[in-house]
């Protein structure tokens, strides 16, 4: 054997196990990667974006009401941000104008042209117009919103008051209004939140047909006696549990008193009234005119049928579908619906927040 | 040779299931079926702060559970203060004064233990939904109700949330239990909620259901590790824990070897009690699926894998140096895949969390969890040997009486300012 051999054997075996060791011990020195993972900053509140844009575009409101006063368009930037504060009516989005701007802020009003595709936020200390087939990135206004027939807003869009989604507008991303959003058929949506949702035939509400006579009831003796006072509790300590090992079928009529666990799937009949929560490993089916005062958790897809009630929340592991009539929380008690894809029929009324996960859709 | 054989199979088993919750991680569907929930009837709900000796800390989870963003006439705060000798009454007292949600409860006698001060708490709580938090905990502003959340699904008995070490950058050992920490939470646990396996409570960034916790007994003061026997008494009862992935919340890991040693030997102990406990209950358990059944089983053992492991080396160099002939092809075989992916099983997963938590210059780190790994071996081998022996001599000398053996706290003064979030990039700087 050469007399060298063990000293390169022991070199060989001492660069091996250096090799992965020492970029752990250069990242100990260096210390690149050592600060604590990030958790969640914000408060989950849909509206996030919309304050942000507010909250940045504060320090121009001055500016932006000169020009309102001056009817002028002036091109500003701010902390990096290229802005185009808009006091003229009419404006007419001239490439020249827009180019490379990143917000366009309105002193009033913002009318945006058919088929015009804005690649900025907006502002608009107004209403906002969108017109028929036009693009938008992202928008807050500080008043109604009106989406024109078959437009879209790529990012999300916020208003102070109502929001109007004409037949076949398109939201991705976030929607969300302080009073309510108003959608008509073939409307698309992710993520939207207001008191009050209600999907219309057009542009009128008489349409609505959600049974209010006796689906609020349990809620209302609860309130006025205080002997119900669990009836109308989600969280009430008294409620039975229910576990059933297969599908459960609450029959047309009755009324149940208890949190019902169903390995299967779980069937409330026509006209029938579950006051505790429900879940089920597989499809959920409410029957027409039956509500369920709790929660409806489901592992597969939920429907609920015509003029049903759910307090809420509805959480299904695939998807919701929500026939005509259906309501869904309540004005004083808004709620979530979950799911991966969500169908709605016109003429329900729903209070809170609605995830469609991958898309969501106001039927035909 | 049968029991060489024994531990083979069980050492591939553990080895299969290291692997198959890694890949569910990185390439299956994931489930996260509470987390969209914003608008709700949020419930009242009771926070329990568990604190002994706890001057350091105790004021910044005070500080961080009132900022949170939870309707605050629907919340009250319990510090459970448990015959503390240092300021922590004064600090609560001192809150208290200022705040009418918050409840001190202070405990000068009774059982040592979290769980019997917990089970003393009780008597205060009024409110079905129920929250943990060790005093050391910086909760953010959302975590209240990401971990509220699961507990509007009727078949939800407790609720667990992620931890996510703070004082990461101290030392080397801070640096090594975060990538374990995220191997923990990050793949096994989320893995687990993906597959409808068996999440497990943690005891802290925690909820329980107040009539589960009811159904089942209440608390165990008599357990070493309340947090797995509850786990286990919930499961059996037909109640299910759903982990939250996204409801994180800042903890602050042992900076000091010899802190660890004891805290991995504590939760070994109060596993392995809880496996002997519970292991021929879950295996006949009726209401439980196969794989939750299976999974539940492979949880509790997960603490004896250890000495199974050590015991396994040594047997293998017995038979190897007398001779032995092992088995057939299949051993072969098993200790040929062992070789070449069961020795990695665990450090591929912490390298799959540390790539979901997005972090790309920690994984440089991971050869130097062999370190931790060989650490963790031995005091779970030893809390093993001493349970072994204390269960055959246990007589002989005695039973051993609960304490607070609480993890001993580096941290030696508040860091959250009054203006202050809890993940204000000056609280980072400041660890």
């Amino acid at each position: 054997m050469l007399p060298w051999a063990p000293l390169a054997l022991t070199a060989v075996t001492a660069v091996m196990v250096m090799v992965p060791i020492t970029p752990a011990l250069y990242e100990l020195w260096k210390r690149g990667d050592a600060s604590p993972l990030p958790t969640s900053r914000h408060d989950a509140r849909i509206a996030n974006f919309a304050d942000v844009l507010r909250t940045r575009l504060e320090p121009l409101r001055a500016q932006m009401e000169r020009c309102r006063a001056e009817r002028e368009v002036l091109r500003t930037s701010l902390a990096g941000m290229e802005i185009l504060i808009v006091g003229a009516e009419n404006f007419d989005f001239d490439p020249q104008q827009t180019q490379g701007i990143s917000t366009l802020m309105f002193s009033d009003a913002a009318h945006i042209p058919a088929g015009q595709v804005v690649d900025a936020d907006v502002y608009a200390d107004g209403p906002i117009d969108l017109g028929e087939g036009a693009a938008l990135r992202a928008a807050v206004g500080n008043d109604d919103i009106i989406l024109g027939k078959n437009s879209t807003v790529l990012r999300w869009l916020h208003g102070s008051g109502n929001i109007y989604l004409r037949p076949g507008s398109s939201v991705y991303g976030r929607l969300s209004a302080g009073q309510s959003i108003r959608l008509e058929r073939g409307c698309a949506f992710q993520h939207m939140h207001a008191p009050q949702i209600l999907t219309i035939d057009s542009d009128n509400t008489r349409t609505l047909a959600t049974s209010g006579a006796h689906v609020c009831q349990a809620r209302k003796d609860s309130q006025e006696d205080p002997e119900n006072a669990e009836m109308g509790d989600i969280f009430a300590l008294s409620r039975p549990r229910l576990r059933v090992e297969g599908d459960f079928v609450l029959p047309p009529g009755e009324t149940l008193n208890a949190n019902v666990i169903a390995t299967g799937e779980l069937h409330i009949g026509r006209g029938a009234r579950l006051l505790g929560s429900a879940k089920s490993y597989k499809d959920t089916v409410i029957d027409e005119d039956a509500c369920v005062h709790g929660s409806i958790v489901c592992g597969g897809t939920v429907w609920l049928g015509p003029r049903t009630f759910a307090a809420g929340p509805v959480m299904a592991e695939s998807d919701v579908l929500i026939a005509r009539g259906a309501r869904v929380g309540e004005p004083d008690a808004p709620t979530t619906i979950s799911s991966i894809g969500a169908n709605i029929a016109a003429g329900c009324q729903l209070h809170g927040t609605v995830w469609a996960r991958v898309r969501g859709t106001i039927e035909a | 040779m049968l029991l060489f054989r024994a531990i083979l199979l069980l050492i591939c088993i553990y080895t299969f299931r290291h692997y198959y919750f890694t890949f569910n991680r990185l390439f299956a569907k994931q489930r996260h079926p509470y987390v969209d929930l914003e608008s709700a009837a949020w419930p009242e709900i009771t926070v329990l702060i568990a604190a002994h000796n706890e001057e350091a800390v105790v004021a910044d989870i005070m500080k961080a559970l009132l900022e949170a963003d939870y309707p605050k006439d629907r919340m009250s705060i319990i510090p459970v203060n448990d015959r503390s000798t240092d300021r922590t009454r004064e600090i609560i007292d001192a809150f208290a004064e200022q705040h009418p949600s918050i409840e001190p409860f202070h405990r000068v006698g009774g059982k040592p233990g979290k769980a019997a001060a917990l089970k003393d708490a009780m008597t205060l709580v009024k409110t079905e939904v129920v929250l943990i938090f060790d005093a050391d905990y910086i909760p953010g502003k959302a975590l209240l109700r990401q971990l509220v959340a699961p507990f509007f699904d009727p078949e939800i008995g407790a609720v667990m949330g992620r931890v996510v070490p703070l004082n990461v950058g101290k030392k080397c050992l801070t640096r090594l239990l975060d990538l374990e920490r995220s191997g923990g939470y990050q793949v096994d646990q989320q893995a687990r909620m993906n597959l409808h396996l068996v999440p497990q409570y943690g005891g802290t960034v925690a909820g329980v259901r107040k009539s589960a916790l009811e159904a089942i007994g209440g608390w165990n003061e008599n357990a070493l590790a309340e947090d797995t026997d509850l786990t286990y008494r919930l499961l059996i009862a037909g109640w299910k824990t759903a982990y939250e992935n996204r409801a994180e919340c800042y903890e602050e890991v042992p900076e000091r070897w010899p802190v660890r040693v004891r805290q991995i030997t504590r939760w070994a102990k109060g596993h392995n009690q809880a496996m002997v406990s519970y292991i021929a209950r879950t295996a006949r358990c009726p209401g439980l699926g196969w794989f939750e059944r299976i999974d539940g089983l492979l949880l509790l053992g997960v603490y004896l894998m250890g000495p199974v492991l050590l015991l396994g080396w040594v047997l293998a160099v017995v038979l190897f140096y007398t001779g032995a002939q092992i088995g057939g092809g299949l051993t072969v075989l098993a200790l040929g895949a062992f070789t070449t992916l069961g020795n990695f099983a665990a450090f591929f997963e912490i390298a799959a969390a540390a790539r979901l938590d997005g972090s790309r210059q920690r994984i440089r780190l991971l050869p130097l969890t062999l370190f931790g790994f060989i650490v963790s071996l031995i005091s779970v081998s030893q809390a093993a040997r001493q349970q072994a022996h204390e269960s055959l001599f246990g007589n002989l000398f005695g039973n051993h009486e609960l304490v607070w053996d609480k993890t001993e706290r580096s941290r030696t003064a508040p860091v959250l300012d009054d203006a202050l979030s809890p993940t204000a990039p000056a609280l980072r700087e400041s660890v």
